[in-house]
């Protein structure tokens, strides 16, 4: 294998220990050329009884390339992991080695080892490796490390191989909005696609884009738009009430959370939120119903429980009668 | 050693099936953040307590409240007397929730005699529909009562289906729609009293049956002008191909049978098939105006694109080896013509088509890439060519003064129905691709060689041309500017607007400019999603286009265009073909509707052309 970023990984970062690790796991194998049972020696990882043949007489970089691709088939992506990490140091062929980088950091990543996947992934895409899965999971990793400049040329890679990859988009609009860069969410999700539908995540990210940029009508627009593609989702509703709410406009918005309501009638925030519309419109007996449904399903939010003294206040009963 | 790709299969579809949970975590987590910001850090250690799957939704209430609640609590300034602004807070009652009435669009007009509709429209509100048409002219409301169904994914077509395309599917969108479909009868009536006047579809989504929830309506009407023609069309599969060397072909040699051409009357529920089972590909068609004359270019041997078959339209019609121009064999304009949009004057007597200059083999003269992907699976357009006529009689060919400078590319020419000018579209030539240029991943991926086109007119003055005139409104504009199409009453100018190219533009749209140039307008009938291949009805009062609004699979749509250029929302042609087939290249042809029955290609000039392609 080449001298690369990859190599000084397997020497210096936590990449070397899993690689370590990895080729102990191997020696456990070796050993189970003498004695069968040794197998249990990696406890978490014993392989199939289909390859411990193979296992055990001289093991190649194929072999435990294929041990590997076995663990990962049975959602067994430590093991995977260990496997692909231990085939590469059995000194597969270079022409198959950026295949075998991917397919570690894969199990890494799929393994929920975010931070080791990174450099796995980055070194498979620094040798040449051509698969969009890559780049989404190595934008997805980048992400959780708050990586969001690296996350976004990842997602928008992505997007160049496929312009339509839901996830990327979600994601990729999410980064965006996080960093105020709203010109860029409009530009990314309101452009044609073959597929004519937004996310309800892609609603929102594109309704708040809207409105931070002055242009609250299409952000009403994409919201009551998302809301009726994806009646379920209380994500679009709260944003689309909130929106209302901002717009002095009510009464829509109590429209808008008894319909998500009757998609979503436990859901204590819907509750606490529809009970605070209410208030604000004076419905006093239907605001303290709902605002003490929300308490009653669990919402431990102080403004639940401030907002309902207010309103038992205001319908003069007396409050201590709704403390929990 | 062999790295077993086919063993890796399975792990890697595992692996492709867990991207998709832990992607849709980290959207979870990213919800949260986008949803956070200044707002949610009003409202502490609510999130840590929180299954993740649920921390977004729960975000977003928090949201809600915490912004009302502000009024409420006294954290904003002007809401010091808390309770007092809630009370102030009294507004007028709310409207129903509005109904998103997908199809048709408010505003739409019908053909008189078109099949009926199905209506389309997505309520988050209603779980049962009351539909209401309402007439102007005093006619009783037409009323239903609906639970709703949804829409059905027509019949598909098994010898469509390949690796490199996927069966249609609903998008979330299309599956969150609900449907009504008028019967023949009611359609009848509707029409019969939405000409005068439109009339108004009322959509009431109902929680009970009585309480009426949501609402919307759209009006619409009925035109009093027929489309008065039929429409000629091909239909293809979508089935690019990766050859073993890597390149990528649109459809495969062999199934280039499953194209057909079919003839539609708006007024019949389903197409007829003319010509099917070709061994070649055939591309661009023409009809003259009068309808008495078809063109149509046909790949020949060793994927020579330079045969043009022109034959009188008939009954049953023929294609001989007779009726064949071989393009090439002339040797008048070069030696290759760049393939595409050869057009029939009104007259049927000449043909005007593009032509690439001397010496330049077509991959020098045009910039193609095909892709794997069914949705958009060629980008296609000349970066170099002049336009040439061929005259019919004579059988030869010239140059066309003022569109045959090799300075330039000049292409997509057509003809005024009076036969006086060519329009065609025009720009500085270019070689298709630069050395190292990478290549293009998708439709309008950047790496794209760049071309904007303009649109000029010159006269055809009898062969002699003459001096070109840009056409103000279609030219200089940023934009891509191609396809024109002149309309009959010689007033008007359609032509396609992209940011690059031509063709298969997913973001084409069309356009409207007076003949002369001036303002063009962006025509109302477009969709979102690629809008093209149109053609005017001989009446000058319908256009035809594809879209892939609804599906990557093109479908065909109507719209209407009054005396002053207004053009009306889309009109599905409904059940063109089977849902994983594409329709594109419609054409109106001045005929009956039965006129044409069949196309031949005889027998004898399909095995030559069959086994010279071996």
């Amino acid at each position: 294998m080449p001298k690369s970023q990859f190599d000084s990984h397997l020497h210096h970062g936590p990449l070397a220990s899993r690689l370590i690790g990895a080729l102990f796991v191997a020696l456990g194998l070796v050993l189970a050329l003498l004695a069968p049972t040794c197998l249990s020696a990696a406890p978490n990882c014993p392989p199939p009884p289909s390859m411990k043949d193979r296992l055990q007489n001289a093991p190649t970089a194929d072999d435990y390339t294929d041990l590997g691709v076995w663990f990962a088939g049975h959602d067994q992506y430590d093991c995977a992991a260990d496997a692909f990490a231990t085939a590469l140091q059995a000194k597969p062929p270079d022409k198959y080695v950026p295949h075998l980088i991917f397919m570690f950091g894969s199990s890494l990543y799929l393994s929920g080892d975010l931070q080791e996947a990174i450099p796995a992934l980055q070194e498979a895409e620094h040798r040449g490796y051509k698969d969009n899965r890559l780049h989404l999971m190595l934008a997805a990793a980048l992400d959780s490390t708050h990586n969001s400049a690296d996350a976004e040329a990842e997602w928008r890679t992505a997007l160049a191989f496929d312009p339509e990859i839901t996830a990327a988009l979600d994601a990729l609009s999410t980064d965006l909005v996080n960093d105020a860069d709203y010109p860029s969410v409009i530009e990314l999700l309101d452009k044609p696609r073959v597929q004519p539908q937004r996310t309800p995540t892609q609603c929102a990210n594109l309704a708040t884009a809207y409105e931070r940029t002055g242009k609250p009508g299409q952000a009403l627009e994409v919201l009551r738009n998302g809301l009726n593609t994806s009646p379920e989702s209380a994500e679009v509703a709260g944003q689309l009430a909130a929106l209302l709410v901002r717009s002095s406009r009510d009464e829509e918005a109590a429209s808008v959370l008894e319909i998500a309501l009757t998609r979503n009638p436990d859901d204590p925030r819907l509750h606490e939120a529809f009970g605070t519309v209410l208030a604000r419109l004076n419905r006093m007996p239907e605001a303290r119903e709902h605002l003490e449904r929300a308490i009653a399903l669990g919402d431990t939010s102080p403004d639940a429980k401030s907002n309902l003294a207010k309103v038992i206040q205001a319908l003069g009963a007396a409050p201590q009668s709704l403390s929990p | 050693m062999t790295l077993p790709n086919g063993k890796c299969l399975t792990a890697y579809h595992q692996i492709r099936l867990k991207l998709k949970a832990s992607t849709h975590v980290r959207r979870t987590t990213h919800a949260i953040k986008t949803l956070g910001g200044p707002v949610v850090s009003a409202i502490p250690a609510f999130f840590p307590t929180r299954n993740r799957a649920v921390v977004c939704l729960c975000l977003v209430i928090a949201v809600i409240t915490a912004i009302a609640g502000f009024s409420l609590t006294g954290h904003t300034p002007t809401s010091r007397s808390l309770i007092p602004a809630v009370f102030a807070a009294q507004q007028p009652s709310a409207k129903p929730w509005p109904v998103s009435i997908d199809y048709p669009e408010e505003g739409s007009i019908f053909p008189p005699g078109i099949t009926p509709p199905t209506i389309l429209w997505r309520d988050a509100a209603g779980a049962s529909w009351n539909i209401d048409i309402v007439f102007a002219d005093k006619t009783p409301p037409i009323h239903f009562v609906t639970g709703g169904e949804r829409i059905k994914i027509p019949p598909i077509d098994a010898q469509a289906v390949s690796d490199t395309n996927k069966p249609p599917t609903l998008t979330a969108q299309q599956a969150a729609m609900w449907t009504w479909t008028p019967d023949p009868a009611t359609w009848a009536t509707i029409q019969a009293h939405s000409v005068a006047a439109p009339a108004t579809l009322v959509i009431s989504g109902m929680r009970d049956g009585r309480t009426v929830l949501s609402q919307s309506r759209v009006a619409f009407t009925t035109s009093a002008d027929p489309v008065g023609a039929p429409i000629f069309y091909r239909d293809v599969p979508l089935m690019p191909t990766l050859g073993v060397n890597g390149v990528v072909s649109p459809l495969a040699p062999d199934a280039i049978h499953l194209i057909h051409w079919c003839l539609r009357d708006i007024r019949k529920p389903a197409s007829r098939v003319l010509l099917k089972d070709m061994p070649t590909c055939a591309n661009c068609h023409s009809f003259s105006a009068d309808g008495k004359t078809f063109g149509m270019d046909i790949d020949g041997p060793a994927n020579d694109k330079g045969l043009y078959a022109v034959v009188p339209v008939q009954k049953h019609m023929t294609i001989n080896s007779k009726d064949m121009v071989h393009w090439n064999n002339d040797g008048t304009v070069g030696k290759t013509r760049v393939g595409f949009m050869s057009q029939v004057s009104p007259d049927g007597r000449y043909v005007v088509s593009t032509f690439a200059g001397p010496s330049l083999e077509l991959r020098d003269s045009y910039y193609v890439t095909n892709f794997t992907d069914h949705r958009f699976l060629q980008v296609f357009y000349p970066t170099r060519g002049i336009l040439a006529w061929y005259n019919r009689a004579t059988g030869m060919r010239y140059p066309l003064p003022g569109a045959d400078d090799p300075r330039y590319v000049q292409t997509d020419g057509v003809w005024s129905h009076d036969g006086k000018w060519i329009v065609f579209a025009r720009a500085e030539a270019r070689d298709p691709r630069k050395p190292g240029q990478p290549p293009a991943l998708h439709a309008n991926d950047t790496n794209e060689t760049q071309i904007q086109y303009d649109l000029y007119r010159v006269p055809f003055n009898n062969g002699k041309g003459g001096t070109p005139e840009r056409i103000v409104g279609a030219s200089q504009n940023g934009m891509s500017n191609s396809f024109p199409k002149v309309s009959p009453d010689g007033k008007w100018i359609v032509f396609v607007q992209a940011k690059n190219g031509q063709l298969m533009r997913p973001d084409s749209q069309l356009y409207i400019v007076p003949f002369e140039g001036g303002v063009a307008r962006r025509m109302r009938a477009n969709t979102r999603l690629m809008n093209s291949w149109h053609s005017f009805s001989p009446n000058g009062r319908w256009m035809v286009f594809s879209s892939k609004a609804r599906s990557p699979y093109t479908q065909m749509y109507l719209t209407h265009i009054d005396a002053n250029g207004n053009d009306s929302p889309p009109i599905l042609i409904d059940n063109t073909t089977a849902s994983n087939r594409a329709v594109n290249i419609p054409e109106f042809v001045n005929i009956d509707p039965d006129g044409i029955e069949d196309i031949e290609v005889h027998v004898a000039d399909q095995r030559a052309i069959a086994d010279t392609r071996k």
